[in-house]
């Protein structure tokens, strides 16, 4: 069954653009430019996954994230922006985005990438891994929560691969792995990313204004 | 009877450019304007409200108050030069009188219609003076003259001073505003006006909206101001992949974590990976590149890596072993090591590592 989507952008053309290349890997089922209006129609419409421009004319994208989850937390979320301040592309990771991808991404590889973000999954495109990386510099810790604060060198191999542009087969071959427990480490940056009280995130992402 | 006009000037001002507009009009130093005014402030602070006067009037809409402020002005220098008290508001009665005849009416012909109030005003003025007999009294005491002044003019100052932060503002913002067009102009409408031209040729189009993409990103969410490319280490990257990219028509996915400053060494790995680009994008036949630059404490890493065609090490032919030598040759005197990975049919990854110096 083809996944249900709906698109958040303010860019017009942009959003003709997207719908073009995915044609008929998925269903877009519905379309809105502003959080306000975004809000109540994914309420509605209830999709498998939200296509989320970080930037917005009222609010970022964040935002949406807030509002919808508590009622459909069945919903996924994947950013997709160009614009990409590493803070606010953390900021919307840190809400409940299960990825992120840059609107350079091509038809084909935003579709797998839905997928992905459908069945629960995380999309970690290069730059964002990088970010992460940054967002997670060894060393310096001392104290709070070790598990949620700190990469295992196993998660941090697999997020320098994938900012060095690796696929998780490319880098499930590479370290010898499934490209399933690849998955599950992504999953696991993910979710220490977005449960992290580790002070260095939220001082590192009004820090560093990195592209 | 047309007034001379002037307009306060901003290139040059200082508190509302008057002096500054006067000397425009005038042709002569404004130096010498000011000096004018400064001299007549002394005479009891005529100068100043002269020229709060003047500004008034250049304003067009205050007429009536840059009247009233002259008239003002008028007095004190009167009573500054010893006239009596009387003296000096006989003839401000006298001056009014006929500036408001000379407003009802229009000119002082003949036949023009009078204004009696204005010359009743000024009947009233030579009454004074005439009876005052207009010899000078006692001076009064300068500090009675500046509290009086302060009273007068306090507001009035404090209302430029406010009017003056707020128009530096609006200056400072149009100056950013203008500098935002300059940097447009140089650089988003070039590019479209080249994509245009070669909107037959999807590649080089391609290349040139990402290049431009970069740039304006650089610049709104950078540290660095646009085209300064020697700032940082990733700025450096940045400028290279953005030449590759147009020159050879292929898109390089740059990642970084971290960041450094580029000194000598530095700026050979920045040539080391340029060239580490150039090479993917003429050989590997691919139209993506990915680039991830790792800053640590320690060392600089930055992976050069396509999913092309790759090739034989061993059967290199002899122009790319000497662009592999400029890769390696270069790390290796600048004290780093290049590795390249490479296989027919496996794509090539070229790693650039290089220590950073402890300073």
């Amino acid at each position: 069954m083809k996944r249900r989507v709906v698109l958040v952008d303010d860019h017009d053309l942009f959003l003709a653009g997207v719908r073009a290349e995915l044609g008929d890997a998925v269903e877009v089922v519905g379309q809105a430019g502003s959080v306000a209006d975004a809000v109540p129609l994914i309420k509605e419409l209830d999709p498998d996954v939200v296509l989320l421009d970080v930037h917005l004319p009222d609010g970022s994208g964040d935002a949406i994230i807030n509002a919808v989850a508590p009622d459909r937390p069945g919903v996924r979320f994947l950013a997709l922006s160009v614009s990409d301040a590493a803070e606010d592309v953390i900021a919307v990771i840190r809400a409940g985005a299960r990825g992120y991808v840059t609107k350079t991404i091509s038809g084909p590889e935003l579709a797998a990438a839905i997928e992905r973000v459908a069945t629960g999954d995380a999309v970690f495109s290069p730059r964002l891994a990088g970010f992460v990386l940054d967002a997670f510099r060894a060393g310096k810790q001392v104290g709070g929560d070790a598990e949620l604060d700190e990469l295992t060198p196993r998660e941090r191999e697999v997020l320098q691969l994938i900012a060095r542009g690796y696929m998780y087969k490319e880098i499930a071959a590479r370290l010898h792995l499934s490209v399933k427990t690849v998955e599950s480490h992504v999953s696991n940056v993910l979710r220490k990313l977005q449960l992290s009280t580790r002070h260095e995130l939220a001082r590192w992402a009004t820090e560093h204004r990195l592209v | 009877m047309p007034l001379p006009t002037f307009a306060p000037t901003s290139d040059e001002r200082v508190i509302a450019g008057v002096c500054a507009g006067i000397a425009q009009t005038l042709a002569v130093d404004v130096t010498l304007v000011r000096l004018v005014f400064a001299l007549l402030a002394l005479a009891g602070g005529a100068g100043i409200v002269l020229y709060l006067a003047l500004w008034a009037y250049s304003r067009r809409r205050r007429a009536w108050l840059a009247g009233l402020l002259a008239l003002l002005a008028g007095s004190l220098l009167l009573s500054a030069l010893g006239l009596s008290d009387r003296a000096v508001i006989g003839i401000a009665l006298i001056a009014g009188g006929l500036a408001l005849a000379w407003r009802r009416g229009g000119s002082f012909r003949p036949d023009a219609p009078l204004s009696y109030g204005g010359l009743a005003l000024a009947a009233l003025g030579a009454v004074a003076l005439l009876s005052g007999g207009g010899a000078p009294s006692a001076l009064l005491a300068p500090g009675a003259v500046a509290g009086a002044l302060l009273l007068i003019a306090g507001p009035w100052v404090w209302r430029l001073a406010v009017e003056r932060d707020a128009e530096r503002t609006a200056r400072i913002r149009s100056e950013e505003r203008s500098d935002m067009a300059t940097r447009v102009h140089d650089s988003v409408l070039q590019t479209l006006a080249l994509i245009q031209r070669h909107a037959q040729e999807p590649r080089r189009v391609a290349s040139l909206a990402r290049r431009q993409e970069r740039e304006l990103r650089g610049w709104l969410y950078g540290d660095q101001p646009l085209g300064d490319e020697s700032a940082s280490l990733v700025a450096a990257l940045q400028a290279a992949a953005g030449d590759v990219e147009e020159l050879h028509g292929v898109r390089i996915e740059l990642a970084s974590a971290g960041d450094c400053p580029v000194d000598a060494s530095m700026g050979a790995l920045v040539l080391a990976a340029r060239e580490a680009m150039t090479n993917a994008a003429k050989f590997a036949g691919v139209e993506e590149i990915d680039v991830y630059a790792e800053v640590t404490d320690e060392a600089v890493s930055v992976f050069v890596r396509d999913r092309g065609s790759g090739f034989d090490r061993a059967a290199v032919p002899a122009d790319r072993r000497g662009l592999a030598e400029s890769i390696e040759g270069r790390l290796e005197r600048a004290g780093g090591r290049a590795t390249i990975v490479t296989s027919p049919g496996a794509g090539t990854e070229v790693e650039l590592h290089l220590p950073r110096r402890a300073s």
